[in-house]
């Protein structure tokens, strides 16, 4: 072959038959250059470099637009709020805010704040800078705006002087405090100078920092993510040694980046992998998992609205069908903690007397028999689709009821979807399973919002439940300031809502970081993963 | 002449079919029970909170008085703003298109380049053992699937060999975009070790990609030229003398590629829609992650861009086909 079209002696043949040197030598040189450079890790340059791969994109840096854990690092890195979530379990603590106190009616909280803390471009962080923050929330309507749109109105935030900042809320609310964290303080004047017909900045706080985060933003790409530079007039100080510079990068593939951590690409991986996964990486040598127990619980939801599960009766049976040990040991290999109730294990107001369903057949049949309601029709059983763990919980407890004579059948959903069916109760699934998470460390994240009849039909709430005693009881907890009567009205709630049984619970998740070995300083908080990065630093 | 008119025939067809896919996909994406207000209100609204931010939106309005607004809106060259970027969807699109681009003409010219001489080379010597380990090949390279091939290829070039870079466009964070094409940026900065990390960063995504589309080039290739030799014209030159070489890499060659051009125009179709899960599996910023990621969230606005900018490309793929194929057999009757 090669010698027909290599026939006689040119640039490129050194004789009939044979390529030339010249003919070869660019191509081979090439391929060498390439798979030479190809070698770098991305992290190489700067030892003190941090890359961390997310399993969601960085499309936005804005710290309004989200409230989600996916773009955490952007809020906790970029940009500091009055007060700050700290450690496991999570504690709230003082941040760019002295001090605080909070009016006798519950209804005025007041916020001093700490005098010379810089933002990037030097300016001095004032009350009228929170002010203009929590007025952009409210007025972009995303993120965390929900939740503070239900507890203060537009212009009820007052700048009292330089330093002192007074939120005047609708009602008083004992969770205010709770996610004032998610205010992050934007510097209004650099903000204002970028508005484009009234979008409060949106389009370019989308892409810039106006932040005055341990970290200033040096690059962003919303098709990859960002990187920051360390901020060294930090109003936290410093201490011998830190990260000069992070990167957060989107990788949506879980393999790469498994296989990005083993080789060196990233110190550092988000997503709750699977068990093999993490034994993979511990057993590469260049990397560790840490671990932590979370606040996040994995749970499924009945619909109480339609028969048969607007019986007590079949909802309790339904409860001692699921293999809770089965699911947790075997199939989890034991990487999480049962969690009988919708309350996280470790977060107060949880009753520890209520020891939940257990898996019991012969109890289930029990319950069955005295239900007025008959199950003539086979369940349908949805779990988010591209959650493994959750298809695996929907078969393990269609197994179940199918041990007990129940049929069912198991439906994967897309998370867009199922938000969408779970607005009305007609289009609501008989069950979901999924997961609550920390978006802030009070009993109301889970309880107050999951079962408190006006919360019908949002994310949180696909049960539709209806009980008055424990509406009045959570509108109680979330009028009083003392978090000791608190507890004990999430303590008598949470008791009454497991013998409802408007759903089961399984587990609260364990945290598990995936970081390079040499890492060291990383702090878990729940709300956070562990994304808040001015504590580490290498060996 | 003949080709300027029927470039204007095609560029006049281009507008009902554009408005068609448009439509088509304009309705598929609102009849998916899937709620963007509710996504972009965030886990905690209430139901109230949601009804306002989709009035607030307009999606509450009939569906075909969103559909003229859309091509109002397209007319004026306003592809609208993405729901959650909240960027203009047009600025988002063209920063992730070079990398798409410069990943599917990397597989494309892989697929063309060892694609037509294999091809050539297996219908010359048919029933050879080459020929059937050729097709045995080909049937695989169509059969496999893309993210298992991918994988595999990490698992031996990047992790076992260490050859290449697992994921990415270059190492380290990207500098600032000229074009968008990391290589072409490389070569205008005169950077040549960002150029050979970006070939470098290349080769096993684009390799992955070009597979298949390898597959369908050598078979459509090796039909062609089968078909051809078997023409008159082959056993005349033959007959005067010409070289066989000269006879089946000029004169047969160019007669058979017509259904080969053909595919080609297809494939860069399919090269496009098999990007999206070459670019999740290693991590390649193009439009392909933006599409699902867009899909994902409802965000109609960014898949209706991507719907305009992918059809777009389609058409002029096809266009370009029509031209190659009016110029390589210029009898006509493609016009």
């Amino acid at each position: 072959m090669l010698s027909r079209w290599c026939s006689r002696p040119g640039p490129w043949c050194s004789r009939p038959g044979q390529l030339s040197r010249r003919a070869v030598l660019p191509f081979f040189s090439l391929l060498a250059l390439a798979a030479g450079l190809g070698l770098a890790p991305a992290g190489a340059a700067a030892q003190a470099r941090f890359v961390f791969a997310n399993e969601s994109d960085y499309d936005t840096v804005d710290p309004h637009a989200s409230f989600d854990v996916g773009r955490v690092a952007v809020r906790l890195n970029l940009y500091d709020g009055l007060m700050r979530w700290q450690d496991n379990p999570a504690r709230l603590e003082p941040w760019i805010a002295e001090s605080h106190s909070i009016s006798s009616d519950g209804k005025t909280y007041t916020f001093k704040m700490r005098k010379g803390v810089k933002f990037h471009d030097g300016s001095e962080v004032k009350a009228a800078d929170v002010v203009y923050s929590l007025e952009r929330i409210l007025a972009l309507g995303k993120g965390a705006a929900a939740l503070f749109k239900s507890m203060i109105e537009p212009g009820k935030a007052k700048a009292i002087d330089e330093n002192t900042v007074a939120f005047e809320l609708s009602k008083p609310s004992a969770i205010f405090l709770s996610i004032v964290p998610e205010i992050h303080i934007v510097n209004a004047a650099l903000v204002k100078k970028n508005e484009v017909n009234g979008d409060w900045g949106a389009a370019w706080l989308s892409k810039n920092d106006a932040g005055s985060g341990a970290y200033k933003l040096k690059q962003f790409d919303p098709a990859i993510g960002f990187v920051g530079e360390r901020f060294a007039a930090h109003f936290k100080g410093w201490g011998a040694k830190y990260l000069d510079e992070i990167e957060f990068r989107a990788v949506k593939d879980t393999n790469t980046r498994v296989l990005g951590l083993m080789k060196g690409d990233f110190n550092g991986i988000g997503g709750y992998l699977q068990t093999d996964q993490l034994k993979r990486i511990e057993a590469s040598g260049n990397a560790k998992v840490l671990d932590a127990e979370s606040m996040r619980v994995m749970m499924m939801q009945f619909n109480t609205t339609r028969a048969p599960l607007n019986d007590v009766d079949v909802r309790r049976a339904l409860n001692y069908v699921f293999d809770y040990d089965g699911f947790n040991k075997n199939i989890l290999g034991g990487l999480v903690e049962r969690n009988p109730t919708p309350l996280p294990n470790t977060i107060w107001g949880n009753p520890k007397d209520v020891t939940g369903y257990s898996f019991d057949l012969d109890k289930a049949k029990a319950e069955l028999a005295k239900a007025a309601s008959k199950i003539d029709r086979p369940l349908e059983i949805h779990f988010l689709t591209g959650f493994a763990q959750s298809e695996q919980a929907a078969q393990l407890f269609q197994n179940g009821l199918q041990k007990i004579g129940v049929q069912s059948k198991v439906i994967g959903t897309p998370w867009p979807t199922i938000v969408e069916r779970f607005s009305k109760p007609e289009t609501t699934p008989d069950i979901s399973v999924y997961w609550i998470s920390t978006y802030y460390a009070d009993p109301h994240n889970w309880i107050g919002e999951m079962f408190h009849s006006s919360g019908a039909g949002t994310f949180k709430n696909a049960h539709h439940y209806k009980n008055p005693k424990v509406d009045a009881l959570l509108d109680k907890a979330v009028q009083t300031t003392d978090q000791a009567a608190r507890a004990k009205l999430y303590e008598e709630a949470t008791r009454l809502v497991v013998a409802d049984a408007p759903g089961l619970w399984i587990y609260n998740t364990k945290w598990y970081g995936p970081y390079s070995k040499k890492l060291q300083g990383i702090v878990f908080c729940p709300i956070g993963n562990a994304q808040e990065m001015r504590t580490a630093y290498y060996e | 002449m003949r080709i300027l008119a029927l470039i204007g025939k095609r560029l006049l067809w281009f507008v009902p079919t554009a408005a068609g896919l448009i439509a088509v996909v304009f309705f598929i994406s609102r009849v998916i029970p899937a709620d963007p207000a509710a996504l972009l209100a965030g886990e905690t609204a209430s139901r109230e909170a949601i009804e306002a931010l989709r009035v607030k939106l307009g999606l509450d309005r009939p569906l075909l008085v969103q559909l003229l607004d859309y091509y109002r809106q397209l007319l004026k060259g306003d592809l609208g703003t993405s729901l959650f970027t909240t960027r203009p969807v047009a600025e988002d699109l063209l920063a992730r298109l070079p990398a798409t681009i410069e990943l599917t003409l990397a597989a494309m010219l892989m697929a063309i380049a060892v694609g037509i001489p294999l091809g050539v080379v297996s219908a010359t010597r048919r029933n050879s053992l080459l020929d059937h380990g050729v097709r045995i090949a080909t049937v695989a390279g169509l059969a496999m699937a893309s993210f298992w091939l991918a994988l595999v290829l990490q698992l031996v070039f990047a992790m076992d060999l260490g050859w290449l870079p697992l994921q990415g466009r270059i190492a380290g964070f990207p500098p600032p975009a000229v074009t968008g094409f990391m290589t072409l940026d490389a070569l205008i900065a005169g950077r040549f070790d960002r150029f050979a990390s970006a070939i470098a960063h290349l080769l096993l995504p684009a390799m992955t990609l070009a597979v298949p589309a390898l597959a369908t080039v050598v078979r459509f290739t090796r039909a062609g030229v089968l078909d051809t030799l078997e023409k008159p014209f082959v056993t005349y030159q033959d007959a005067i003398g010409i070289p066989r070489a000269l006879i089946v890499w000029k004169y047969v060659l160019r007669n058979a590629l017509t259904s080969t051009i053909t595919q080609i125009g297809l494939l860069f179709g399919i090269l496009l829609a098999g990007a999206v899960v070459i670019e999740t599996v290693f991590q390649w910023p193009g439009i392909g992650t933006y599409a699902f990621e867009a899909i994902l969230q409802s965000d109609y606005a960014a898949v209706m861009g991507f719907t305009v900018y992918a059809g777009g490309i389609f058409m002029i793929a096809n266009l370009l086909v029509d031209i190659a194929h009016a110029s390589i057999d210029p009898r006509g009757g493609h016009a």
